[in-house]
């Protein structure tokens, strides 16, 4: 985990305690003109150019992309885990206090507890070493403390949430003992039991086969409907996109291509860009005919 | 397809099973586990075969042992119905001349310290075969038909984007001028964009060169865009086989159904606004 640089002049928003209470009719998360800049040998490159969205509790916005267009960066800047050099501007504000201008110290307070991620990897996100039951207990603890009973009953809870069956026995488990699909319910069970407000979902289902993301996707679907949570849900799929978000972001080389609800992106898209990836996407139903290719490389 | 045409590639009665010795008190012993249980398939010229699953289904296994990168336990690789399965030195370089294998990940799949030239040339140096014109001039020829620029026959694939490595993986397997291509999730790793340029790149070349492919994917919509015939495979069993049309549209076994549910898909009344608003858009701007 690397430092992350913050403009000196940024004004401080409330203190860290009061993270959790809203500013009166603020937004849960509201990105204003976030900009990602790393340094290279030639020169500062922006990956994220000027980004802007706002997420309201119970709504999922789909960041959508290919492979360096700047969706994960504009997620690990909303965390403040962007990798070594690169530097934040602009607002992130989270219940309108601005995360940009907060230590290091206070964003562990705040991630896990109030933003919660779920990975693209299970298997590299979960310590080998340890029964999943003391993993999700001890990210419980981290943040609420309580007796380690306690954190383990709220671990069985939480997997029982996820629909892992029989929770009492597997809690002991370690995590080879469960299948990819199985170890994604566990993160998403770690991620759950604080309840976060916002969970930010980084490609979860990509390493996952066919039908295990389709149950993934309905489980999440299903606790955020329970829950209320506000979702950042980060894909590179078109087509998963258009089953989970309300609002899609098209993202290419760090610039916002387009921003609209699903409908308007998949049933009117105004970008270029939008279009040529919608045309490339092959279909199980043959209705688009021949896919076709956008020419970047 | 008759089935009196002799295929141009059958496997019969594959199974493969590995043995793994365990070590320490808890893992002592030996296991086994069969990956591929009594395949067959065949692959008549001209055609793509594609082999659908899920992970640790058996379908790269099958891929192996079809291209013969690996040997079965039990079951016969047939090669224009001479059997291949035991085939040693001058068979096996006849064999590799007429079947090529495009891997999934081109970055592990190309020597990082050779130029894209050697990379290339290397199934025919292999073979002892000289090209039939000047090596340079055939590389250059390769990578212009694959769409890479031929000026860059020096780089090293460290230098190439993940579709351009691709092509040259896909110039390398062509270089020996092969009749079938086993490729093996040769486009799960690209991005949208470039994997459609890539599919169709492999269509094109089918199309000139009279090549087969076997295709080996776990995405069902790439395999609906490139196969003639589908093999759905389940726990090492081939679970339901037939061509491309009725295992998409009537599909009869309860995992096929199972699989094709589970494909997520953009919201068709919305893509259905949007094709109507283009066509409109074309009608007024043609």
């Amino acid at each position: 985990m690397s430092r992350q640089k913050r403009s000196k002049n940024a004004p401080r928003t409330g203190s860290l305690k009061t993270v959790s209470i809203p500013i009166k009719g603020s937004t849960l998360l509201d990105v204003e003109n976030l900009t990602v800049t790393f340094p290279t040998v030639r020169g500062p490159v922006d990956v994220v150019k000027d980004s802007s969205f706002r997420i309201d509790p119970g709504k999922t916005l789909g960041i959508v992309g290919e492979s360096g267009s700047g969706k994960s960066m504009t997620s690990l800047a909303i965390m403040g885990l962007l990798p070594e050099g690169g530097e934040a501007s602009g607002r992130i504000r989270f219940f309108g206090h601005d995360l940009l201008d907060r230590s290091d110290r206070e964003m562990r307070r705040v991630r896990g507890d109030k933003i919660a991620m779920i990975f693209q990897d299970p298997l590299s996100s979960l310590n080998p070493y340890y029964t999943v039951g003391v993993q999700i207990a001890e990210a419980y603890r981290a943040h609420r403390g309580g007796s380690k009973a306690a954190a383990k009953k709220v671990a069985v809870d939480a997997m029982r949430r996820v629909k892992i069956a029989d929770p009492e026995q597997r809690v002991d488990h370690y995590p080879h003992q469960f299948s990819g699909g199985m170890r994604q319910r566990i993160m998403i069970a770690m991620a759950l039991c604080l309840e976060p407000d916002l969970v930010i979902a980084d490609e979860p289902t990509t390493a996952l086969d066919v039908t295990v993301q389709a149950q993934i996707l309905d489980l999440m679907k299903e606790l955020q409907e329970e829950t209320g949570t506000g979702m950042l849900f980060i894909t590179h799929d078109l087509a998963v996109v258009s089953e989970v978000a309300d609002e899609v972001l098209v993202m290419k080389g760090g610039e916002t291509m387009e921003h609209g609800t699903a409908e308007e992106i998949f049933s009117n898209p105004q970008s270029s860009y939008t279009t040529a990836l919608l045309d490339a996407v092959p279909r199980i139903t043959d209705v688009v005919g021949d896919i076709k290719g956008v020419s970047h490389e | 397809m008759s089935d009196t045409k002799t295929p141009l590639l059958e496997v019969q009665n594959l199974t493969k099973t590995f043995v793994t010795q365990g070590s320490g008190a808890v893992f002592a012993g030996k296991r086994s586990f069969t990956a591929v249980d009594d395949v067959s398939f065949a692959v008549q010229p001209h055609e793509t075969l594609a082999i659908v699953g899920e992970s640790g289904s058996g379908k790269s296994t099958m891929a192996r042992i079809a291209a013969k990168l690996l040997e079965p336990t039990a079951g016969n690789v047939l090669l224009n119905g001479t059997d291949m399965t035991h085939a040693k030195a001058k068979d096996l370089a006849h064999f590799r001349s007429k079947v090529q294998v495009v891997f999934q990940d081109p970055f592990s799949s190309l020597n990082p310290k050779h130029t894209v030239e050697r990379i290339i040339m290397a199934p025919l140096d292999y073979q002892g075969v000289k090209p039939p014109k000047k090596r340079r001039d055939f590389v250059r020829d390769l990578m212009d038909r694959v769409g890479l620029n031929p000026d860059h026959s020096q780089r090293y694939p460290g230098q190439f984007s993940g579709g351009q490595a691709q092509r040259v993986g896909i110039a390398r397997a062509l270089a020996v001028g092969p009749s079938l291509v086993v490729c093996d999730e040769a486009v799960s790793a690209l991005d949208v964009s470039v994997q459609a340029v890539v599919i169709n790149l492999l269509k094109d070349l089918q199309r000139e060169r009279d090549l087969s492919y076997i295709f080996i994917a776990h995405d069902l919509a790439v395999v609906r865009h490139i196969a003639d015939t589908v093999a759905v495979v389940n726990k090492g069993k081939i679970v339901e086989h037939g061509d491309r049309d009725s295992i998409f549209d009537a599909p009869q076994h309860e995992y096929t159904r199972e699989l094709l549910s589970a494909v997520p898909q953009i919201n068709p009344e919305w893509e259905a606004a949007r094709l109507t608003r283009a066509q409109t858009a074309q009608k007024e701007n043609p």
